[in-house]
């Protein structure tokens, strides 16, 4: 689609998901998790922007109301909750030398170039915002996610990944199919908090074992 | 319906309850309930006159393993959970949470196979992961931690990818079905021809990925040896018996629908490449193991690979024989769990190398140890015999020869594999001072119910079951 054919609240859509790519490949970029953490936060702002934006063109109070939730516990409640649980924890995350910020970044743009040619092979006519920019994006952020997870071998810094990698299917969701029913959005919400709180007695119990969040000490099962 | 509310309820009464009640109690309860909800699901499945009272008979079909499985595990968790836990205060509270989150756990496998709305599928899918890894840290030790933390990671990731295969499915829909549609596969399946083909294929394969590693399918299975081998033995019989059938019934639904949409082409090429791997992977592992847990857990690999290739040689005998085979893998899968239990909690080791003659010290589960091997082994006259044969048969009726060849081959170094450790661990006698016999009590008893269920349907398949098994067919699609 032509840039000038774009209007206002297309070109939002178009720039908060090439934001919410930033964000995703900034992950890389960080070594620490407070600074994960806030990459998070805003990542998750971009979402609840964007979700916004769609249910005020659509009219959609359900839309709306997603976003306030996603608004309140992911860019303001899980941001909290993860900070208090670091606390005592060393801040820095490790990254494995075979692997680099570099060679990350350069691995992550093959997986946004997978993401781009997987969705321009796909004529989808969804009636949605930017139909091929949105699929590609949700593409990426899920790979770059998963590969985050790989990546990085501590335990915030994997919960963290498996977050943005659901804010990646939450904003294709939302884009792509903005009628999805408003239950099921909540269910989705509600699951993947409720995984978080999981999460967080793992990370707890982890690190009054080993003193430590780092997952590359877990290699006692093997074969 | 009030089967259905029953087969509910019944579990997710007993999570609260056992919360609040001494496990004395609690436990009791836990068993009787799985019994009591084992036999709703029986009768909800074949015993009604007006047929299937579960959504359709798929649905039905996968919730038998789920049936057998909570019917034994309510049993032998009644001791279990008094082997395993020291008689104090926070024996008592490990009791308690053990048993709230078992009830709970069983309540959300129910719920699985009774969903046809594809969001909400992923959410129950979602909620059983929660519950469980929760089951498997609570061991405490180091290894359940790491098996704990690597299963929700890796399950966690992998639904996310279902997730987008839930999406996309619905981008798909929204042409014939419009922009608000209720993500029901009933309404796909009416819809079939009319769906965005290109989305159905990027569908189905993100759903296959992300179910598939929950369904433990190589390569997506690294999260399985140690989540069954470090789990406690309830835990892993529920999640190799049924948790998996759970997944593989997610993947059915968007396979019948990917099958009507575009063809079968697709989906049993994908079946055959994940089919295959896991096949090759688990029975060369299983030839190697030391841990007789882990053993088992690759056996659960190896039976899921065997089920996909029967989905993929798509002839209606292989489609029926991969359906039968989820159930009977449930039953001899949890007997085998069960019995393994009984082995490492008296030799006080999960190291193969450590248990010897365990007929000789456990008569009873010693002896059902073997015969569940035998059975996982597929030798006759157990269940998982004829489904294999049915999934063989299948394969030649199909034309798929060569593929047929290859799996009846991977099959025997599984086989091989199997026997091995079955003879190493049961023949002969114990080294060292192990203490020799067993009492009655509620564990024996799920296992021999287990046994009955295992060699029953090696036996004879009841006719209500054949006929589930018919109809299920149809539903897949895969009938040519």
């Amino acid at each position: 689609m032509p840039l000038h054919h774009l209007s206002v609240p297309e070109a939002v859509a178009g720039t908060i998901a090439a934001l919410l790519l930033l964000t995703q490949l900034a992950l890389f970029r960080s070594v620490v998790l407070s600074e994960l953490i806030t990459l998070y936060a805003v990542q998750s702002l971009f979402v609840a922007c964007i979700c916004l934006d769609v249910g005020l063109v659509a009219g959609a109070w359900d839309l709306i109301a997603l976003a306030i939730l996603t608004f309140l516990f992911k860019v303001i409640a899980l941001p909290i909750y993860m900070r208090r649980l670091m606390n005592g924890v060393s801040t820095r995350v490790e990254i494995p030398s075979k692997i680099n910020v570099l060679l990350s970044l350069l691995i992550a743009a093959a997986l946004v170039g997978i993401g781009c040619l997987t969705a321009s092979q796909l004529p989808l006519k969804t009636g949605a915002f930017l139909p091929i920019a949105d699929l590609a994006t949700m593409l990426s952020i899920v790979f770059i996610g998963f590969l985050v997870a790989i990546l990085r071998p501590n335990a915030f810094a994997q919960v963290i990944a498996f977050l943005t990698l659901e804010n990646g299917v939450f904003f294709g969701a939302v884009t792509l199919a903005p009628g999805q029913p408003f239950v099921v959005g909540i269910l989705v919400l509600f699951d993947v908090l409720v995984a978080v709180v999981v999460f967080a007695v793992l990370v707890r119990i982890l690190v009054a074992i080993r003193s430590s969040a780092a997952t590359a000490q877990l290699q006692e099962l093997i074969g | 319906m009030i089967l259905i509310i029953a087969m509910i309820a019944i579990p997710a009464a007993l999570a609260i309850i056992s919360i609040v009640v001494p496990s004395r109690i609690s436990g009791p309860l836990t068993a009787l309930g799985g019994l009591c909800t084992a036999a709703c699901i029986i009768a909800a499945d074949l015993g009604g006159a007006s047929g299937v009272r579960a959504p359709d008979a798929l649905s039905a079909i996968f919730l038998l393993p789920v049936a057998i499985i909570y019917g034994t595990v309510g049993l032998y968790t009644h001791w279990y959970v008094r082997a395993e836990s020291p008689a104090n205060s926070e024996g008592e509270r490990y009791r308690r949470e053990f048993l709230a989150l078992t009830n709970a756990f069983a309540c959300s496998e129910i719920i699985v196979p009774l969903l046809t709305n594809m969001g909400g599928l992923w959410v129950a899918l979602e909620t059983t992961t929660i519950l469980s890894a929760l089951l498997i840290r609570l061991q405490g030790t180091a290894a359940a931690l790491e098996a704990a933390w690597k299963y929700i990671l890796i399950a966690s990731c992998g639904l996310a990818f279902g997730l987008v295969g839930v999406v996309l499915l619905y981008v798909a829909g929204i042409g014939p079905l419009g922009d608000h549609h209720i993500p029901q596969w009933s309404a796909y399946i009416g819809a079939a021809a009319h769906l965005n083909p290109d989305a159905v294929r990027l569908a189905f394969i993100f759903a296959l990925i992300g179910f598939g590693t929950k369904m433990g399918l190589a390569p997506m299975h690294a999260w399985l040896p140690d989540a069954h081998g470090a789990g406690p033995t309830p835990t892993s019989a529920m999640l190799s018996g049924a948790l998996l059938s759970d997944a593989l019934y997610a993947i059915l639904r968007f396979a019948a629908i990917a099958n009507l949409a575009v063809g079968h082409g697709l989906s049993h090429i994908l079946f055959f490449v994940v089919g295959l791997i896991s096949l090759f992977l688990a029975a060369f592992f299983l030839l190697q193991q030391r841990d007789i847990k882990r053993m088992l857990a690759y056996s659960s690999i190896e039976h899921m690979g065997v089920i996909a290739c029967g989905l993929a040689f798509g002839a209606p005998l292989a489609v029926a024989g991969a359906l039968l085979h989820a159930i009977n893998h449930s039953a001899s899968k949890s007997l085998a769990f069960f019995a393994a239990g009984r082995l490492t909690e008296r030799y006080e080791t999960r190291e193969i190398a450590g248990i010897r003659g365990g007929i000789a010290t456990l008569p009873v589960s010693g002896t059902l140890f073997a015969l569940a091997g035998l059975s996982l082994a597929g030798l006759p006259p157990f269940g998982i015999f004829r489904s294999e044969l049915m999934i063989l048969g299948g394969g030649f009726q199909s034309g798929s020869w060569i593929l047929a060849i290859v799996v009846a081959l991977l099959l025997a170094v599984a086989f091989a594999g199997i026997l091995r450790w079955v003879t190493t661990t049961s023949a002969g006698s114990a080294e060292g001072e192990i203490h020799r016999g067993e009492r009655f009590g509620a564990a024996i008893y799920a296992m021999l119910l287990g046994f009955i269920v295992v060699l029953g349907l090696g036996l004879v398949v009841p006719p209500q079951l054949t006929q589930l098994l018919e109809r299920a067919i149809a539903i897949v699609g895969q009938a040519s």
